[in-house]
């Protein structure tokens, strides 16, 4: 998106509050979803529960060309969309619901930079395993990635969106590293949030923040998916405050909440639980 | 030790020791944690251009890449960041993090895309360092990967180009600068008092930014404003590459020193009064002392000598 084009939908979003009827596009949960769509999903529904916006989530098996960005997810506000967490978070604030108002610049420079860390780190290290380990691109990547398609277009689009990946990991110097270094990253980086969240129920402190949901996606989704091997999600199950950060906002944002709703399956929409 | 470690690296110029981030980040750190390199600088042979830069050599190994070599210094004894917590660990990391994603896009931009500044600094800098045949060749490559790297990082597929992502790349650049300037407060390093591997990362991709004469100049004009980064960049030049302040960090200086910043910072204070009395008098149009309005904030102006950080 243009700047101007930011600024415009930044002003028509002030004028107008959140409505009942958002809606929020995802690939198919049973079928389609890769492990790494599926965080940055979770995180913003996360994000956007944290906040009390109503959203439900609508699975699309062409949520990714229906986005504006080509990531998923993205999310159906009256008359516009946007996609990604970082967007979504901007745009939220225009409306004038925000987590991160109370922080000071230094606290808000740190929840930056740890949100970026997660970017850096997690998400890499999950499109690497997905997309650069042979077996699991095999098994499950291209698979599910083309699952919507019939042959001949279901391979046609499944290497394509791997060479891009590769093209990706290869301009970032990642294309070198090998699955070991890269399960070293990981354990890298929960070691250094583990670190940082220490023993407070969120990373700062009582209120969650969108460093919160994001953190909550990636390790929630890693936690509850299977891959086929074990390894990565053993890597964070090493961190004992890690877990019991994921299960807190589990309880707190997505069972509590559908509980009072009593909202049916649509609106549940994590999939597995952590119990 | 029997052998010393050399590390290869690019030259310096515009008063640094490297033009190059990743060669001035391990220059940095290899200071910091008082490793002694021999450093071999980017000469006119094939051997040295061909290689990936930086590169340290030590009894017959050879480690690339800035995290890489600043581990292998770790593990040979010299750390700059022993005193660290845990949790300054953390941060550190994730600090990296935030200066590769946000900071670094604009910084390739400016050095390796922009045309003028390519075309007027990076290309014959970068050729005037390489052999014959080379010289055509080294410093279009070397953009080219700067090229790809932003647009496959940051662009949104699948219109790949790069006027859709230059305005995106620079504002999240300037605000990654501005959280960095708040970051950094007033405190001589990151971590306090001594400097420590994420200052040597700061310094490494603040520092060509700061002392390079470009002639498009957007992020380095907004580095100018935030006083304390450019601060923290000039004194790890003066008390860690200087002539005088080579080997060991000065302890008995800081007085000195404190006192030199002062000065400096009156000096620099007044120049500005100065520079924007010459701006009124040039903006009004008979040389009239009045002022309606200004036409445009200058940088140097004083309402952005402190605490105001632009958006």
């Amino acid at each position: 998106m243009s700047l101007a084009a930011e600024a415009f939908v930044s002003q028509i979003a002030a004028a107008e509050p959140w409505p009942e009827n958002a809606m929020l596009y995802q690939p198919l949960r049973e079928d389609q979803i890769l492990l790494s769509d599926c965080a940055s999903s979770l995180a913003v529904q996360a994000y956007l529960r944290m906040l009390g916006l109503p959203v439900r989530v609508h699975c699309r098996a062409n949520a990714e060309y229906m986005s504006p960005s080509g990531k998923v997810p993205f999310i159906h506000v009256g008359n516009q969309v946007v996609s990604e967490l970082g967007p979504i978070v901007q745009f939220t604030r225009a409306k004038g619901h925000s987590l991160s108002d109370g922080l000071d610049d230094v606290q808000r420079a740190e929840m930056k930079a740890y949100m970026e860390l997660v970017n850096n780190m997690l998400l890499t290290a999950e499109l690497y395993i997905q997309w650069c380990d042979e077996n699991t691109a095999a098994e499950i990547t291209r698979p599910r990635y083309s699952s919507p398609y019939s042959w001949p277009l279901n391979h046609i689009l499944a290497y394509q969106k791997q060479w891009e990946v590769r093209r990706k990991m290869n301009a970032i110097g990642w294309a070198g590293k090998s699955l070991e270094q890269v399960y070293e990253d990981v354990s890298q980086c929960c070691q250094a949030l583990s670190q940082r969240l220490g023993t407070q129920p969120f990373f700062f402190n009582k209120q969650p923040t969108e460093l919160d949901a994001l953190v909550f996606g990636h390790l929630f989704t890693i936690l509850t998916t299977r891959l086929t091997t074990d390894e990565l999600s053993e890597k964070v199950k090493s961190y004992s405050n890690l877990l019991s950060f994921c299960r807190r906002i589990e309880q707190t944002y997505f069972e509590s909440q559908d509980r009072d709703s009593q909202s049916g399956a649509s609106d549940y929409s994590k999939g597995p639980s952590l119990m | 030790m029997a052998a010393p470690m050399e590390l290869l690296c690019w030259g310096g110029d515009w008063d640094l020791p490297s033009v190059h981030t990743e060669s001035l980040i391990v220059l940095a750190y290899a200071k910091f944690a008082g490793a002694k390199l021999t450093v071999k600088l980017v000469d006119w042979t094939w051997r040295t251009v061909t290689a990936t830069i930086p590169q340290l050599h030590y009894e017959g190994s050879t480690v690339t890449e800035p995290t890489q070599i600043l581990n292998f210094l770790r593990q040979n004894r010299f750390n700059a960041d022993y005193e660290l917590s845990a949790k300054q660990g953390a941060d550190t990391m994730a600090y990296i993090a935030l200066l590769e994603e946000k900071l670094q896009p604009a910084l390739l931009h400016t050095f390796w895309v922009d045309a003028e500044n390519y075309a007027n600094l990076t290309r014959p800098w970068f050729a005037s360092h390489s052999p014959f045949p080379l010289n055509f060749f080294v410093p279009g490559r070397q953009a080219s990967v700067a090229l790809s790297r932003i647009l496959l990082t940051k662009a949104e597929a699948p219109l790949h180009s790069v006027a859709e992502v230059e305005g995106k790349i620079y504002s999240e650049a300037k605000e990654c600068l501005n959280l960095l300037s708040h970051r950094l407060g007033s405190s001589h390093f990151f971590f306090g008092n001594t400097p420590t591997s994420l200052d040597a990362f700061v310094f490494g991709y603040l520092a060509p930014l700061h002392k390079a004469s470009l002639p498009s100049a957007q992020l380095q004009q907004h580095l100018k404003q935030l006083h304390n980064l450019c601060q923290f960049c000039t004194n790890i030049l003066k008390n860690y590459f200087s002539e005088a302040a080579s080997g060991s960090p000065p302890t008995s200086q800081d007085a000195v020193d404190a006192n030199l910043q002062k000065l400096t910072q009156l000096v620099n204070k007044e120049s500005n009064l100065i520079e924007k009395m010459d701006d009124n008098l040039r903006s009004s149009p008979q040389h009239r002392p009045s002022r309606p309005h200004k036409p445009e904030a200058k940088p140097s102006s004083l309402a952005s000598d402190r605490n105001m950080t632009p958006a």
